[in-house]
């Protein structure tokens, strides 16, 4: 147990305004990681089990750490694998997503990023390295096949799973919350502003802010503004432009990549936030918006997965029914069910 | 070195069977047709039961929101991929005071 408590103690109390919950947060996945839990008295268990959760998927899904499955997976060079269950089950997300999304989101995208600069810890990237060379766009998720736990990977495709693995990360704890708590009470897991909910929500749902991000040409990070949404279910992700910036022989550079093209993409929204029953979906879904530029909106409105899009001149749309500004005293985002990229389609 | 020889942890989850080309692989996974379907049935029950449990977040959500404890502040954000708010509330003369603050981590995607 002196380990559990060893784990526990990385996570931080906070006062959120309301007894009836309890909320601690701590850096996690290189981002943070909020846990909100009720009865408070849920807060020990949970904290432990997403620690559990957390420490698990890094070990299998990052792109960052050398000794992650992932990594070595990358390092063999193609050939065919057997995978984990935990692997499996996050490239089966990600190239679900590819599907779903018509390959807007693509796992064989690592080569890209690379390419870019994005090849090491944020923190380590050279804020003005040399300048860019050919663009190197995926080359196609088609090419991997997952049968099960049976992975063939051709010879110089590497994977990436960024843009689904923090949300299967939250949709991992939430569900190892509520299984360790006895499906007693609700939980809301957020990794890096990718939040699911679980179990029995507060009364009205979970009180969210959709945060504005900061001016990327210099607004200080604290200075938020926001909409306060309610999520009785399901989860909600947000994708943006607006970090994770470097340059590049003096061309700014961001982390979301167009698969198509290889280069970040430069569509008209510097922000999309889509509400999904699975935060992989929504995750996959918020990204997949980002790239999909001038198309964005009429993807969304065919997936009917309520949407917010806030374009690079400040406008802001909602579709599929996302709240209007007033929805502090309505009812909670309309999450319609079944999930495109768990289990191979909807449900 | 197969790296794989460096961590018995590692050589359990994960196996590379080794390089191979296409028509190798082909007969392999046929003469292992049997192992493979039964592996492949076992990770399909597996995905589906790891799945998350979308019943929870089923139909148009936000009708089971009756039981839950009444909640009026903000739990969390969710905003820009990597960025962290930290929202936090104090009283302050008799009024709540809610300050939020946004963090750009230092580490990368997952």
């Amino acid at each position: 147990m002196a380990a559990g408590a060893a784990r526990a103690s990385a996570w931080q109390r906070v006062r959120a305004g309301d007894d009836a919950v309890s909320v601690a947060e701590r850096a996690a996945l290189g981002t943070g990681a909020r846990l909100v839990v009720w009865p408070p008295e849920n807060l020990g268990v949970a904290c432990a089990v997403v620690d559990d959760v957390l420490a698990t998927l890094d070990r299998q899904a990052s792109r960052f750490r050398p000794d992650s499955e992932l990594s070595w997976l990358n390092a063999a060079s193609g050939g065919l694998f057997l995978l984990g269950d935990g692997l499996a089950e996050a490239v089966a997300v990600a190239l679900a997503a590819a599907r779903w999304t018509g390959g807007l989101t693509d796992p064989t995208i690592a080569d890209a990023l690379v390419s870019l600069g994005y090849d090491r810890d944020f923190a380590a990237i050279d804020e003005d390295g040399e300048p860019l060379g050919a663009a190197v766009p995926a080359p196609g998720w088609p090419l991997v096949r997952l049968d099960g736990p049976l992975l063939r990977l051709p010879r110089g495709i590497r994977l990436d799973l960024g843009a689904t693995a923090k949300g299967l990360g939250a949709d991992r704890a939430v569900r190892a919350v509520r299984s360790a708590t006895g499906q007693r009470g609700g939980v809301l897991v957020s990794l890096g502003g990718d939040i699911a909910v679980a179990g029995t929500p507060p009364l009205g749902g979970w009180p969210v802010t959709v945060a504005e991000e900061p001016d990327p040409d210099g607004a200080p990070c604290g200075q938020l503004g926001g909409q306060l949404v309610r999520l009785a279910a399901g989860a909600l992700a947000t994708s943006s432009v607006t970090v994770r910036r470097w340059q590049r022989g003096g061309a700014a550079l961001h982390h979301i990549v167009d698969p198509r093209t290889g280069r970040p993409a430069d569509g008209p929204w510097r922000t999309v936030t889509v509400a999904a029953a699975t935060c992989a979906d929504a995750n996959a879904a918020s990204t997949a918006a980002i790239v999909a530029g001038a198309a964005a909106e009429d993807w969304l409105v065919a997936t009917g997965l309520p949407a917010r899009l806030t374009g690079h001149d400040g406008r802001v749309r909602g579709l599929n029914g996302w709240p209007g500004r007033q929805i502090a005293a309505g009812g909670p985002i309309p999450v319609p069910a079944g999930s495109r990229v768990y289990a191979g389609g909807p449900r | 070195m197969d790296p794989s020889s460096q961590d018995p942890a590692r050589r359990d989850s994960l196996r590379h069977v080794r390089r191979m080309s296409n028509w190798t692989a082909a007969i392999l996974i046929a003469g292992t047709g049997t192992a493979a379907v039964a592996l492949a049935h076992q990770a399909t029950q597996a995905t589906a039961t790891a799945a998350p449990a979308a019943g929870t977040a089923a139909g148009t959500t936000g009708t089971s929101a009756t039981a839950g404890p009444r909640v009026t502040h903000s739990v969390a954000a969710t905003t820009a991929s990597g960025v962290t708010v930290t929202t936090t509330t104090r009283t302050v003369n008799g009024k709540t005071v809610v300050t939020r603050v946004g963090h750009a981590p230092a580490g990368g995607d997952s």
